[in-house]
């Protein structure tokens, strides 16, 4: 399945690519272009989702859920590649800037994600020793310490609750 | 606060749970722990430099490596409180005192263990070998009627895996005319196994052989315990009429005062039968090991002029005939020849799989190589060549069942015959290695990242939604 999973991963990499390019376009222009292109992003986005799920399902596989989730390079490969799917549901709204540090965050995520790709069916690039200086030996597994879970739960629970506290403020029509 | 200002605190909430988890990843689960024996040593990798040569009756192999200091002290017998303690047993890592010897050895094959060229050592790192987290137990291997009855292994040691019917259990020894017949095959490898104090005092290398398990050729050993239990005490002292002591003290090994101009070894030539009236003090410390020149088969290799420790760095050369008439202890070698090697080296006073190691290498007599073993006339070469440089690194607990088992996403590759070096790198497999020995902590903390991480990005995307105005913001 690894042939699969490589031609599959071309499609949502295109797409995703596409719409990060047009979302940093959006983000610099209010021309008719830039619009016409934001209006492009939904279906780019959605295809992309798709064929990025495609991708995920056929890469998992590849070994076996026993293998991957054995081997730092699987580990680090399976871990990006969920944080970068499920990252796409929150491309939405007008707020540009986030959107294209998001986008940016997004193809940076994706670069890594098929560096590891490469590196589990033997192909290498030099970005995994671009990574080594900033703090990350890919051959480790990316893993936080339980005193950072319990940072990222509080951290998550206080966004939605400063996103409630919001919603709330503008229905009950305080100032925005 | 207005929906702009909650943006900007989201984001700011959202960027620094990502900056916290950049930080910390990768720490709270990796730790020496010795009650499962797990002891990891910086830096993961190290060098070392090899040579070979040749001439019509010997070969010479020169390693040369650095090491913070020379290790030449092994377990000692010390007088404490009246009594005769053992200091330097094993423990995981480096032992605290210093007393473990530093030590070279090299795996060489000539063909006649296929996998070896290919995996090197790690085939030989079978199920249920000592000092890993889970090791076979000590009384199964004493009872075991091969293992323990006739060959008289105390321990799982190296072995190679067609010596096993089932590759995951270390008891499985195939029969014993099977045994002698794969070695009459040439299924073993031949270890060339030097100690700065258990043979390099005899300017002599251990002679020893991987097969059913890790073997001394066949022949007298170097070394014996200096301890009689029937009297409970040491069996020799210092002569002190040739060595102008009748034993060491505990203070001058420790700190490292005994150099290669000392006596800082239990030669036989050089001892007396120990004498409990001998007027002992505190601190007075024997070598728990005592030093005999190695026979037979198992003394096939000596030391070419000194193996010495200078300036941070061993320098060894090893001299064997190139046929030393025992072909089912020694890989027999030849004018041309293509052969395997994989190295190792004990430093810092790290003892048994503490060690660092080398994928495999190819060595040729006189034919190109990647280790070329250089052709010369006389007694000696002259060591012109160019070193090849090795890096060795900390192989962890990686076990040839492991590398086999679903658990390795290149168990196919292996199936294969794909050689691990097309595949990974010494640096790799060092931290492969040390990940091994925390597989089930790390393989969890990881499921729950994973999980932490969606939360996060879909909290963050659920609070972006709450607070995003319908157009422009």
């Amino acid at each position: 399945m690894a042939a699969y999973h490589v031609v599959l991963v071309h499609f949502p990499i295109a797409l995703w690519m596409t719409a990060t390019l047009a979302i940093v376009w959006r983000a610099l222009s209010d021309g008719p272009l830039a619009k016409a292109v934001d209006r492009a992003l939904v279906p780019l986005l959605t295809l992309g989702l798709i064929a990025g799920l495609v991708a995920y399902a056929v890469g998992t596989q590849v070994w076996s859920w026993e293998t991957v989730s054995s081997t730092p390079l699987g580990r680090n490969h399976l871990l990006l590649a969920t944080r970068w799917i499920q990252g796409e549901a929150v491309w939405d709204g007008v707020m540009r800037w986030i959107m294209a540090g998001l986008a940016i965050l997004g193809s940076v995520l994706l670069g890594i994600t098929g560096t590891l790709g490469g590196h589990l069916v033997g192909i290498y690039t030099q970005v995994s020793d671009a990574l080594r200086p900033l703090g990350w030996e890919v051959y480790t597994t990316f893993y936080v310490p339980t005193s950072t879970l319990m940072v990222i739960g509080a951290v998550t629970v206080l966004m939605i609750g400063l996103g409630l506290w919001g919603r709330m403020r503008r229905s009950t029509g305080a100032p925005s | 606060m207005r929906r702009l200002q909650l943006l900007y605190v989201v984001l700011a909430l959202f960027l620094g749970a990502l900056g916290v988890s950049w930080v910390t990843h990768g720490t709270g689960i990796v730790r020496n722990d010795p009650d499962r024996h797990i002891a990891i040593p910086t830096p993961l990798t190290m060098p070392l430099q090899v040579k070979a040569a040749y001439n019509d009756q010997d070969i010479f192999f020169r390693y040369r490596w650095p090491s913070a200091r020379p290790g030449i002290h092994h377990d000692v017998l010390v007088f404490q409180g009246g009594k005769w303690v053992v200091r330097g047993e094993a423990a995981a890592g480096s032992e605290p005192n210093g007393l473990a010897e530093d030590r070279v050895a090299m795996m060489l094959d000539d063909g006649g263990v296929p996998e070896f060229g290919r995996y090197g050592g790690y085939i030989t790192v079978g199920d249920g070998i000592t000092t890993f987290s889970q090791s076979a137990d000590a009384k199964a291997v004493r009872a075991h009627p091969d293992l323990g009855q006739r060959m008289k292994q105390v321990e799982v040691s190296k072995y190679l895996p067609a010596t096993r019917r089932v590759v995951g259990d270390w008891s499985a020894l195939v029969s014993e005319s099977e045994l002698a017949a794969q070695r009459k095959a040439g299924y073993f490898l031949d270890l060339w196994h030097w100690r700065a104090h258990r043979s390099n005092p005899l300017n002599i290398s251990d002679d020893q052989n991987i097969g059913a398990a890790r073997l001394g050729d066949a022949g007298r050993s170097s070394y014996s315990t200096n301890w009689d239990r029937e009297a409970k005490q040491p069996k020799l002292m210092l002569d002190p009429a040739r060595a102008g002591r009748k034993g060491l003290r505990w203070d001058d090994i420790v700190q490292g005062r005994l150099g290669f101009g000392d006596i800082y070894y239990l030669r036989a030539d050089q001892a007396v039968p120990f004498d409990p009236k001998a007027g002992w003090a505190e601190g007075d410390t024997l070598p728990r090991r005592i030093l005999t020149p190695a026979d037979g088969s198992r003394g096939d290799i000596a030391v070419s002029g000194e193996g010495r420790w200078k300036d941070g760095y061993w320098d060894v050369i090893l001299q064997r005939r190139l046929d030393t008439g025992h072909p089912l202890d020694d890989k027999i070698l030849r004018d041309q020849g293509a052969y395997q090697v994989a190295f190792s080296v004990h430093r810092n006073a790290q003892q048994e799989r503490w060690h660092y190691v080398s994928l495999p290498f190819s060595l040729g007599l006189g034919r190109p190589s990647e280790i070329v073993a250089a052709k010369f006339t006389g007694a000696a070469p002259d060591w012109r060549q160019a070193w090849t440089d090795v890096t060795l690194f900390y192989p962890g607990q990686v076990s040839w069942p492991l590398l086999n088992s679903k658990k390795h996403a290149g168990a196919t590759s292996i199936d294969k015959g794909v050689p691990v070096k097309y595949r990974h790198s010494e640096s790799q497999l060092a931290h492969y290695g040390v990940e091994a020995e925390f597989a089930d902590a790390i393989r969890r903390q990881w499921l729950f990242t994973v999980f932490a991480g969606v939360l996060l990005i879909a909290g963050f995307g659920i609070a972006l939604n709450l607070l995003a105005p319908k157009q422009g913001v």
